[in-house]
């Protein structure tokens, strides 16, 4: 479990975090969602101890981290931004010294670094210096040397960031295997990952909370209005007059007129009311044909969107 | 903190840094030894030192200018202090590692020691004083290293600032003799006669303390600004 109650950032005089207050229990997948810049990496920083909060308290698995820091820091891996390595080490190497200083005991540590080394896709590679690795690979090492003191707790920031499609599915499937025994946070500004893989989300937007929920109940907070978007050939103008026919019609807005004569609406209807069916059969006695036909959906992207914006207001 | 020693070992082996240091250090080490012994056919195996302790002038921030400004400048130290290893480890470890690569040095001139051994008669326990002063000599200038290197994220600023340090110490006596007792390099003079300077060797010590825990406050203090 972690918790962080009223931390605040500063740097001189500019407010990287302002006092935000947030609870993870153990099992959650937590996303940690902002532009560039609104201090998710800060945040991260505080609560893995590398940065001390100018203001509040950051309680890891139980124990303050201000305080009693090793015992904290022992619960926790963290895979920071940029995956730093050292590049003059073999894999293994690597490996087995993040362990050492990690207080692996000195019993299980081989055991420990050959099983994250398999889980982590790195048998190849493992007498391989790291600076001859490629980037999808060395992803992998800094992930490995996260996970080898078997942590409670995993922090990763941007975990995906510069992998290949490929990589990415990868690296995906590998941290939701890794959320079902571990309590695992990951920034992140590529939105459908994050719903992806996320059981909850915080979105921060200059260093304060816009919103902390599941992705579906933020993506249904944003969508209040039920509409379908429809393209139709109506060739004898009775889109003006279809509202009165249909009555669970609220409002049929124009949007644009293509280039082969077919013109977008968008119908809003009253909630709750799929109108789909009644509007295929309708238009179909109003000789007005449909081209495509789609409700809309609000995505993680639009709750996104909204949220920041929002927040400039 | 041993996890440390060993990895800062391995990397000044993997890379040329050991290599280089030890090198450079025997190289100018074997010139003076040439002169010594076949310009002035001495077979004093410590009077060498007097020209080995400036060496170490030029050659420490070899070994120091990297230690903690390379991982500050690759993130690699974001690794370093989320471990659960204290501040005060970490720079002790970076500190005992280099520390050895003397140590290996030093034993590298016993073979001069072997070659003075076939000449002459030089003197065992003087022999090994003077090398306790040297390696003192060599730490408090590592401990100064590593605190230059821990105020900058480059290198060679790091190296540079080390390097200017040693120079204006080494000099300062020339300005007024009341600095005399503020360079490093006189305090080493009296060992390769043979005596254990009580003062001197305190004079290293707390220096290197000093220096090494100059070096944990500004790490620790960092935590707050960064």
């Amino acid at each position: 479990m972690i918790e962080l109650k009223n931390v605040t950032k500063k740097y001189g005089k500019v407010l990287a975090v302002d006092d935000i207050s947030f609870k993870i229990e153990d099992g959650e997948i937590m996303g940690l969602l902002g532009p560039n810049g609104a201090g998710k990496s800060t945040t991260m920083n505080m609560i893995t101890g590398f940065i001390e909060p100018t203001d509040g308290e950051i309680i890891v698995d139980g124990y303050d981290m201000s305080r009693r820091p090793k015992k904290a820091k022992r619960e926790i891996g963290y895979m920071p931004e940029g995956v730093p390595l050292y590049s003059d080490l073999k894999v293994k190497e690597f490996v087995t010294y993040m362990a050492e200083i990690k207080q692996v005991r000195r019993k299980e540590r081989k055991d420990k670094v050959e099983k994250v080394i398999k889980e982590t896709g790195l048998s190849d590679v493992k007498n391989k210096l790291i600076k001859n690795l490629s980037r999808g690979y060395k992803q992998r090492v800094s992930l490995a040397g996260a996970l080898v003191s078997d942590p409670k707790i995993l922090i990763l920031d941007e975990p995906t960031v510069g992998l290949d499609p490929k990589q990415i599915t990868e690296i995906r499937s590998l941290i939701k295997d890794l959320g079902k025994t571990h309590t695992v946070i990951l920034s992140s500004h590529i939105l459908s990952e994050v719903s992806q893989i996320c059981t909850r989300v915080i979105i921060i937007n200059k260093g304060k909370i816009v919103a902390i929920d599941t992705p579906e109940n933020l993506e249904n907070r944003v969508s209040n209005k039920n509409c379908i978007y429809v393209t139709v050939e109506d060739k004898e103008n009775k889109m003006d007059t279809i509202k009165d026919r249909i009555k669970d019609i609220q409002k049929v807005e124009f949007v644009e007129k293509n280039e082969d004569g077919t013109k977008q609406y968008v119908i809003e209807a009253k909630q709750g009311i799929d109108l789909r069916k009644t509007i295929f059969s309708e238009f179909a006695k109003e000789n007005i044909t449909i081209f495509e036909m789609k409700k809309a959906d609000t995505t993680l992207e639009d709750a996104f969107m909204k949220l920041i914006e929002g927040g400039k207001k | 903190m041993w996890a440390v020693i060993k990895k800062e070992l391995k990397t000044y082996f993997y890379s040329p840094i050991g290599y280089v240091f030890i090198g450079l250090f025997l190289i100018m080490f074997s010139i003076f030894f040439y002169i010594d012994v076949f310009q002035y056919s001495s077979v004093n195996f410590e009077y060498i030192f007097y020209s080995g302790a400036t060496i170490l002038t030029f050659i420490v921030p070899i070994l120091t200018m990297r230690t903690i400004a390379e991982e500050r400048k690759n993130g690699t130290e974001q690794l370093l202090l989320t471990s659960p290893l204290s501040i005060t480890k970490v720079v002790l470890g970076k500190f005992i590692a280099a520390a050895l690569i003397v140590l290996i040095t030093e034993l590298c001139t016993f073979l001069y020691f072997g070659i003075l051994c076939f000449f002459g008669d030089p003197h065992i326990t003087t022999a090994l004083v003077t090398l306790l002063g040297f390696l003192l000599l060599a730490m408090a200038y590592i401990s100064f290293g590593i605190l230059a290197s821990s105020i900058t994220e480059n290198q060679i600023i790091a190296g540079v600032i080390t390097i200017g340090f040693f120079i204006l110490v080494w000099f300062l006596p020339q300005f007024n003799t009341a600095f005399s007792s503020f360079s490093l390099i006189n305090l080493f003079s009296t060992f390769p006669e043979g005596q254990i300077d009580i003062a001197n060797t305190i004079t290293y010590i707390t220096f290197t303390i000093m220096c090494l825990l100059l070096t944990v406050i500004v790490m620790q203090r960092r935590k707050s600004v960064r």
